[in-house]
């Protein structure tokens, strides 16, 4: 199987093309060792679980935003997910069936190689003040409904691996956009009934670049490992302000 | 040569998993000036990836309204087959329902009982359900949490550094060096106080469910530094790793009412343990599935069906859901449907860095917590659920012990300046080096001796001679070279700093498990298939000398609890 990896010293960038045995069950990140570990060892990439929970692995692999860790190598060609696709993901170079293409996660500087700058997105969570201001402390535990708790599931799975920030097109145009997942993170405390501060939070990103700037395209929830959907805590939110400020007219 | 930054802070936690995350929580809220070093964002650390839960005796589940703390003290120390220390565990077991309400508190999604109340679910080894869980997620759940306290309380931290080595003298601690992996330089850190946070050293073995990361690092520094490792030679295999990936299937699989089947369609846990069948601790059912495979009752030799296809859709969706997700990707199958194929695989490290409750170890002002560390709470084997209790207990103790020390005047920059020069020559031997050897060549075959060799069933005979291939590679280790010379993000290089750990982590596993000529808990030595008690209820001891490691014995806390035979 050839694989066709993005390269980046910090002096130039280039492509170059290896070649790796199939085994069955092989994952592009089994690939990408087999690549350092045999063949050329300057390839960087950043790794930990290999089991698609830590998010370190985001990539765009075959122009599409994803774990190389889950992404299995038999199937990543037949794997076409359905998104919208915009420059920052078709340029660079071309699909072929000739091999695998594996590229860096878009809309992130490149620090080497397959490792981008991850300070932006880490920033845009930070802003969002991402930790849970109760109400009270209650001698025992908060008491919460299932249905609650399955509703926060949705966006606590969020594994902060950025495959939605790098498949955004409007992260694309607007670098000052927080993203999906910083904005389904603070949609999580919002719902969050222990929360004192609910309708606060929804403030923290009530301006153009935040629920506002997004135009649904939904490439965040088809690229997220995990099933999270923030287009639609986007729209809700968005529905939830605009409620308000009518209430208040 | 060029100056190297230093950089100054009262607390130094290297790891940044849910023990170094409480830890620096806890000694950040009492003034402390605290910083994280980890290798990796602390969001990667292999505390994500525990799915089944925290145990704790809330009493929550109607069946187990009368649970106390006596009785989880009970089953962990059974579960141990004794070697725990009795009054750690008491420790631990007593602070559970705080730590768990506290992380509840914090912002945890648990998930919960029709009345609203955090959800319990049974586990192996234990009496009542008494595992607090977010969905099969629990780890996930829990490091975002304490991660979000962190960034709340603003505490320092610097992402992707290896730390090389601890600067101690005279046995007080003065700070650490670190690898700026992206920079590519060495950094000097002066500080009061060293907390070991690292993990366990899973990787040491092939077939290990844990993260790639998990090589020891911690561990190799406090031995390097002269404090003792305890009870290294216990190695937990849990039975249901995936088979292929060896990724992790909880317990909660089978704590949710899950089978375990061989090739002849049995649950043939009836034949080990006939009363706790599926739910028998770890060590008992890994034995059962290898057991099954010698006898010619596995599928293909090598696997068995972990079955859940009996509990329906919806109770896999909202109980199982990363199992399921997990089942699909990696092995193709819907658990829904089908069985899942589960063989046993490294998965906890039960020794450690000795320490006491407070996480002090013997050098003054260096700590260890969570995985890397040995109380000993779990000691000849952990059941499920208490990892994650152990790691946010000893990390919150030893942030409120840190918080009561004294900050001192002045740093010791001269040791850290040596300590600099020292690792930087080391460095530019690997990356200048003209040896032919590189990391990969001894990683693998180091994982397979450790998996062949000091596995599930141990003998003396093989044991001998796994110890001696360990040194082996030790020599060949002095020759190994890092080809590529670029110093920004070099892979290679990590990988082998890494492996220098992992080959000295393994000669003290392989050492400890010759010498303790029993069968206790995970250790099982098919030449001594007894536990002796008389001779072996004692702690191992390895400790590095001018001479080569030195192994001696030390009492276990005993007292609360008879030491009984232990039958599930």
């Amino acid at each position: 199987m050839m694989f066709k990896i993005y390269r980046n010293d910090g002096r130039e960038e280039y492509y170059k093309t290896y070649e790796v045995p199939y085994r069955e069950g092989q994952t592009v990140l089994d690939a990408l060792f087999h690549i350092q570990e045999k063949i050329d060892d300057s390839l960087s990439f950043r790794y930990s679980c290999r089991g698609a929970v830590c998010g370190s692995c985001a990539m765009l692999i075959e122009k599409v935003p994803r774990l190389a860790c889950r992404t299995q190598v038999k199937k990543v060609k037949e794997q076409k997910k359905d998104i919208k696709h915009y420059k920052a993901l078709d340029e660079g170079e071309d699909l072929s069936d000739e091999y695998i293409l594996v590229e860096p996660l878009p809309h992130l500087d490149v620090k080497k190689d397959l490792i981008v700058d991850m300070e932006k997105f880490y920033e845009n969570y930070e802003k969002i003040e991402p930790y849970l201001k109760p109400k009270e402390t209650p001698e025992k535990e908060h008491l919460m409904s299932s249905d609650e708790v399955t509703e926060l599931e949705d966006y606590t799975n969020c594994i902060l691996c950025a495959a939605c920030f790098g498949s955004c097109p409007v992260n694309g145009e607007n670098e000052e956009y927080i993203g999906p997942a910083a904005l389904a993170k603070l949609y999580r405390f919002h719902i969050d009934s222990r929360e004192s501060e609910s309708e606060n939070r929804l403030k923290l990103a009530d301006d153009e670049n935040g629920w506002w700037d997004c135009d649904f395209h939904t490439n965040c929830k088809k690229v997220c490992p995990k099933g999270v959907p923030p287009n639609f805590a986007i729209g809700r939110a968005r529905q939830e302000l605009e409620e308000k400020k009518d209430d208040e007219d | 040569m060029k100056e190297h930054e230093i950089y100054e802070h009262d607390v130094i936690v290297v790891g940044g998993g849910l023990s170094g995350l409480r830890a620096a929580l806890e000694a950040g809220k009492k003034g402390k000036d605290v910083a994280i070093i980890s290798k990796v964002h602390p969001l990667r650390s292999h505390s994500v990836a525990a799915q089944g839960g925290i145990n704790a005796s809330l009493g929550n589940v109607p069946e187990a309204e009368d649970d106390k703390w006596e009785d989880h003290a009970f089953d962990t120390i059974k579960g141990s087959d004794y070697l725990a220390d009795q009054d750690a565990v008491e420790v631990m077991c007593k602070e559970a329902p705080d730590v768990v309400l506290e992380l509840e508190h914090m912002g945890t999604v648990f998930s919960r009982l029709e009345n609203g109340k955090i959800a319990q679910r049974p586990f192996g080894g234990a009496g009542v359900p008494r595992t607090c869980y977010a969905a099969d997620r629990t780890g996930h759940n829990l490091l975002n949490t304490l991660y979000e306290q962190t960034v709340a309380e603003s505490l320092d931290f610097y992402n992707e550094y290896f730390v090389t080595s601890l600067a101690v003298e005279d046995q007080k601690i003065h700070g650490c060096v670190a690898w700026d992996i992206e920079k590519g330089e060495l950094v000097g850190f002066a500080s009061d106080v060293v907390v070991l946070a690292t993990g366990g050293y899973g990787r040491i073995y092939n077939r290990s469910t844990n993260a790639l990361i998990n090589t020891g690092d911690g561990a190799y520094l406090a031995y390097e530094a002269g404090v003792p490792l305890e009870d290294m030679e216990f190695i937990q295999f849990h039975p249901t790793t995936l088979y292929g990936s060896n990724i992790l299937m909880t317990e909660g699989a089978r704590g949710e009412g899950g089978y375990l089947k061989n090739e002849e369609g049995e649950r043939f846990m009836k034949d080990y343990a006939p009363e706790a069948m599926e739910l028998a601790p770890r060590d008992i059912v890994a034995r059962a599935i290898i057991t099954e495979a010698e006898e010619g009752r596995a599928f293909e030799g090598e696997y068995v069906h972990l079955d859940l296809t009996h509990l329906g859709k919806e109770k896999i969706e909202k109980r199982l859901p990363g199992i399921k997700q997990i089942a699909k990707d990696f092995a193709g199958v819907d658990p829904v449907k089908e069985p899942i194929p589960v063989q046993p695989g490294q998965h906890y490290s039960m020794g450690g860095i000795d320490v006491n409750t407070d996480g002090t170890t013997k050098i003054d002002g260096l700590y260890a917590v969570g995985e890397c560390a040995c109380v000993s709470v779990h000691g000849a084997n952990r059941l499920g659920g208490n990892s994650l209790l152990e790691t946010v207990v000893f990390g919150r103790r030893a942030g409120e012990k840190i918080g009561e020390s004294l900050k001192k005047k002045e740093k010791d920059e001269k040791l850290i300046k040596r300590t600099l020069e020292k690792d930087r020559e080391e460095i530019d031997r690997l990356l200048n080096g003209e040896g032919d050897i590189i990391y990969s060549d001894l990683m693998e075959e180091l994982r397979e001796t450790m998996f062949q060799n000091f596995g599930v069933y141990r003998e003396e005979r093989s044991m001998e001679e796994g110890l001696k291939k360990v040194k082996e590679l030790k020599e060949k280790y002095a020759s190994v070279n890092v080809e590529n010379p670029n110093e920004k993000f070099n892979t290679s290089l990590i990988r082998t700093l890494e492996l220098k750990s992992m080959l000295e982590i393994a000669e003290v596993v392989a050492i400890g498990s010759i010498e303790r000529k029993e069968s206790r808990g995970s250790h099982f030595r098919r030449d001594h298939p007894e536990r002796r008690d008389e001779e072996y209820l004692y702690h191992t001891k390895i400790e590095k000398t001018t001479e080569g490691p030195e192994l001696y014995f030390d009492d276990v806390s005993l007292g609360r609890f008879e030491v009984k035979e232990r039958e599930y």
